[in-house]
């Protein structure tokens, strides 16, 4: 009998140094309240209350740092760390000199998730690939990738460069999103059929604490492939202003004489954008149809709600 | 003295950097990272200039926009984790003020500099940072070389230096690989040379700060001294000028050294027709070499411990108002005195020193302190607004400040009254060769005690910053090290003031030693190494910067032969 009241975990691990601090505010939208280099070696267990998708919890775990009070803290509570995972995403400074070293550390955490959490995923992100000269990266991306599938074996591992300067993170991290989520084919569909009959021009579902795309459909080619990302990015920094002031967001409306596009809240954990280039529909019918559609989007995940906690309300 | 003000100079540069408080995402606030200011968005009142031609900004760019932009709002404005590094973020050429409407408008001018500092400030600046105490030496070493080619070494030096000063300013911008944006000449160095360019420019700027405090402590004894024995003399109506040789007047102008003629100070050969005990008891415990140095450590001692100085940066006009009451002073006599020049070129005549001398080389060493502004160079010219002006303004500086040594030194030396005295009269410190009953300058030898005595706290804070921050790590270890430091420092000054209070001496010795690393060896060695990596180094350029780096190095080894 699964037990759903039991928080599942995402832990993101990784060298200390490697970005992860900086890669959770960046696409959780927390404000970093401190220096990330100066005070070195995260320590970041209980405190984090960072969701997303349902009732997962994001951990924060340094792996393989120097300190060795932290690498004692870590051996003594492996096992409690990894029970329970749902998610590993395990971060690589491409940058890395101790490269042996690594990929040790990182064999280990496999080890410790096949004993304690074996049906996890597991995803391995590359990252800091600014850094490394343009023709090169395509290269040394396949290395690493070769490298990591052959040591994760039995376990499979999907692995993606990432670069918080470039639109490769947030890709990265929709993809996991979008492995995560169980029946994302059938969502795809039911999103295609709102589409269609809405008449809108694209329509987006977004993870509602990270922005992350879930899932879009698009009736033509849009010019700008970046839009995602940029979308996410706006309504965060908005967020950001809006809790500043104690507020928080729901949903916001944008029009003018070429278009109308709505983002609302849609299921318990799914925002919605609708974008519509016909301006002489009125706001009134889209924000119905998206009532409507609500409803029905909120039953397709609790079909599917007690066999996987995720989506579970 | 080239270093009365600059070492304080640089020191209030980056005092002031600290306290102003950046705002969040301000493109107008004065912050030293030039980095987290980078120009990727602009509010459009900020738009200054702006370009006819309307284009579209691409879309990885207005991406890159956005995601800036929401980076800036993750973390506190001091947190450098989330700031653009420079391979992502694009050319200054190639920035946009970019509106919601997807339009962009490209800014005319764009350059490094974020300096608010008009031309005629920036060389306001680098003229009182370099005028000094040194000024005083200047119609002695005019002396010291002859007439003409005193003249021809001032303006010589003059270019030489301005053209070491140019290669100090142009040294970092051959540094491609690195941010150098916050480097100062002694960074370059340790690129350059390794922690042996740290050390060694660490050494050279500890010699020119001590050498510069040993001369202020002698001056200040010799100014100590004047004043008291003018107010004594005034109190009780002596005129102690009979005994010396001078000249004829109510003004008169004095040669202290002609009886034994070499020792500078003897102070304690004035004798009095009258018999008083009261003056000779006075002359016992105020003489120059013997007592008033030693009374300056109960003043200046406790200064040198304070921990921050900035107190006395703010007294720094005082500087300024002394070196133009200086050339006040020294127009007024030589109207009063007029000229008394004669031509010899090659004999000495009783009264006359021939024109050319070879003992030119001691100008030349007290020059290299004159004109010395190399180790702050860069960060006075960081503040100029227009940055494409720094060559021209520095120039300027210079002209001005070769103007003002050669005003100085030619009217001191023409108008010495030459009949009476002989012009070897010139003292080391122009300011001797007037009697202590002078008004005009008893004005300025006040004035100059006061300045020094407020700059003297700032140059041992730098030499403390310096030295116990690179060896011990932390710029104030205990009272215990600042005081012992300290103590050597003093120590020095007064025992210098007791047996050797040649101030043309000492300026002379540390220039040339200080000059040659700064001035002469690292600019030019600097350029070749450069020059050498980037493989343009032509045979016509390494023969001139080895001649500068020879001329630096024979101006140190002559001084000892002089």
């Amino acid at each position: 009998m699964p037990n759903t009241a039991m928080k599942k975990k995402v832990l993101l691990m990784g060298k200390s140094g490697s970005g992860k601090t900086s890669m959770r505010s960046i696409i959780f939208a927390n404000y970093i309240a401190r220096d990330t280099r100066r005070l070195g070696a995260t320590i970041d267990v209980e405190h984090s209350h960072v969701r997303f998708l349902g009732n997962l919890v994001l951990n924060l775990w340094d792996c393989g740092g120097q300190d060795t009070f932290m690498e004692n803290y870590f051996t003594s509570q492996r096992d409690n760390i990894f029970r329970n995972v749902e998610v590993l995403i395990y971060v690589f400074d491409v940058e890395s000199r101790e490269l042996e070293k690594d990929m040790h550390y990182y064999q280990s955490c496999l080890e410790a998730i096949l004993q304690n959490s074996p049906d996890a995923k597991i995803f391995c992100l590359v990252h800091k690939m600014d850094l490394v000269q343009e023709d090169q990266r395509d290269l040394i991306f396949k290395e690493r990738e070769e490298d990591l599938r052959r040591l994760s074996r039995p376990l499979e591992c999907a692995c993606f460069r990432t670069s918080i300067w470039d639109e490769t993170l947030y890709k990265a991290w929709s993809s996991i999103v979008y492995q995560l989520i169980p029946n994302v084919q059938q969502l795809e569909m039911n999103l295609r059929n709102f589409a269609q009959i809405i008449e809108a021009d694209e329509v987006l579902l977004f993870e509602r604490a990270t922005f992350l795309v879930i899932s879009h459909y698009q009736c033509r080619e849009q010019r700008d492939v970046h839009r995602f990302e940029k979308i996410s990015n706006i309504i965060k920094q908005f967020k950001l202003s809006c809790s500043k002031l104690a507020a928080s967001f729901q949903s916001m409306e944008v029009r003018n004489s070429n278009f109308a596009a709505f983002i609302d809240i849609f299921t318990s954990n799914t925002y919605v954008m609708v974008v519509m280039s016909d301006p002489s529909i009125p706001s009134a019918a889209t924000l119905i149809n998206i009532r409507n559609a609500r409803k029905h989007f909120e039953k397709l995940e609790r079909v599917d709600g007690p066999k996987h906690s995720l989506l579970m309300r | 003295m080239a270093n009365v003000n600059k070492e304080s100079r640089h020191l209030l540069i980056s005092e002031v950097d600290h306290e102003i408080n950046p705002g969040p995402l301000n493109i107008q606030f004065d912050s030293p990272d030039l980095r987290s200011k980078r120009p990727f968005y602009i509010e459009p009142t900020n738009i200054v200039n702006v370009n006819n031609a309307i284009q579209r900004v691409s879309d990885h760019a207005s991406a890159m926009n956005k995601r800036i932009h929401y980076y800036s709002r993750l973390t506190a404005p001091a947190d450098k984790a989330l700031i653009a590094p420079d391979h992502v973020v694009p050319g200054p050429e190639e920035c946009y003020v970019y509106s919601p409407l997807g339009s962009a408008y490209k800014l005319e001018s764009y350059t490094e500099g974020y300096g608010k500092n008009s031309s005629l400030v920036t060389i306001f600046m680098i003229w009182n940072t370099m005028m000094g105490t040194s000024i005083l030496s200047i119609p002695w070493g005019i002396k010291q070389a002859g007439f003409t080619t005193g003249m021809c070494v001032i303006t010589l030096m003059g270019l030489l230096t301005l053209y070491c000063c140019y290669r100090v300013v142009k040294s970092r911008t051959m540094i491609s690989s690195l941010d150098t944006t916050t480097w100062e000449f002694p960074d370059v160095c340790r690129y350059y040379f390794g922690s042996f360019g740290q050390w060694s420019s660490l050494l050279f700027s500890l010699v020119s700060l001590i050498g510069a405090m040993i001369v202020y402590w002698v001056l200040m004894s010799n100014f100590l001294f004047n004043t008291g024995e003018f107010i004594f003399n005034f109190i009780h109506h002596i005129n102690d000028t009979d005994s010396v040789l001078s000249t004829n007047d109510s003004n008169p102008v004095i040669c202290p050294s002609a009886k034994s003629g070499g020792h500078p100070d003897n102070s304690s050969m004035i004798i009095f027709y009258a018999n008083d005990t009261g003056v000779q008891q006075f002359e016992k415990w105020w003489n120059k070499s013997k007592t008033v140095p030693f009374y300056l450590i109960g003043l200046l001692l406790p200064l040198l411990n304070f921990k921050s100085p900035s107190f006395f940066s703010k007294f720094n006009i005082l500087g300024t108002i002394s070196v133009l009451f200086l050339i006040f002073l020294v127009t007024l006599k030589a109207v009063h005195l007029g000229l008394h020049l004669e031509f010899h070129w090659f004999t000495p005549t009783e009264f006359f020193v021939p024109e050319i001398r070879f003992q030119f080389p001691q100008l030349t060493g007290v020059l290299t302190l004159a004109y010395f502004i190399h180790n702050c160079i860069i960060t006075l010219l960081k503040n100029n607004k227009n940055q494409e002006n720094n060559v021209r303004d520095l120039s300027v500086a210079y002209m001005l400040v070769t103007l003002t040594y050669l005003y100085i030194g030619v009217l001191v030396f023409a108008s010495f009254p030459s009949p009476p005295l002989s012009k070897d009269c010139i003292e080391q410190n122009f300011l001797d060769n007037f009697p202590s009953s002078d008004i005009l300058s008893f004005v300025a030898r006040i004035f100059l005690l006061f300045q020094m005595m407020t700059v003297y706290p700032l140059l041992g804070y730098l030499a403390r910053v310096q030295l116990l921050g690179h060896v011990f790590g932390d710029i104030y270890p205990s009272i215990f090290h600042v005081l012992v430091l300290n103590l050597i420092i003093v120590g020095a000054g007064v025992s210098m003031a007791c047996f050797y209070p040649n101030i043309g001496g000492i300026i002379r010795y540390s220039g040339a030693a200080c000059g040659l690393a700064f001035v002469f060896i690292y600019p030019s060695l600097i350029y070749i190494i450069s020059l050498y990596q980037e493989e343009r180094l032509t045979w016509p350029k390494l023969i001139f910067h080895i001649f500068i780096i020879i001329l630096g190095l024979a101006n140190l080894i002559v001084q000892f032969f002089m």
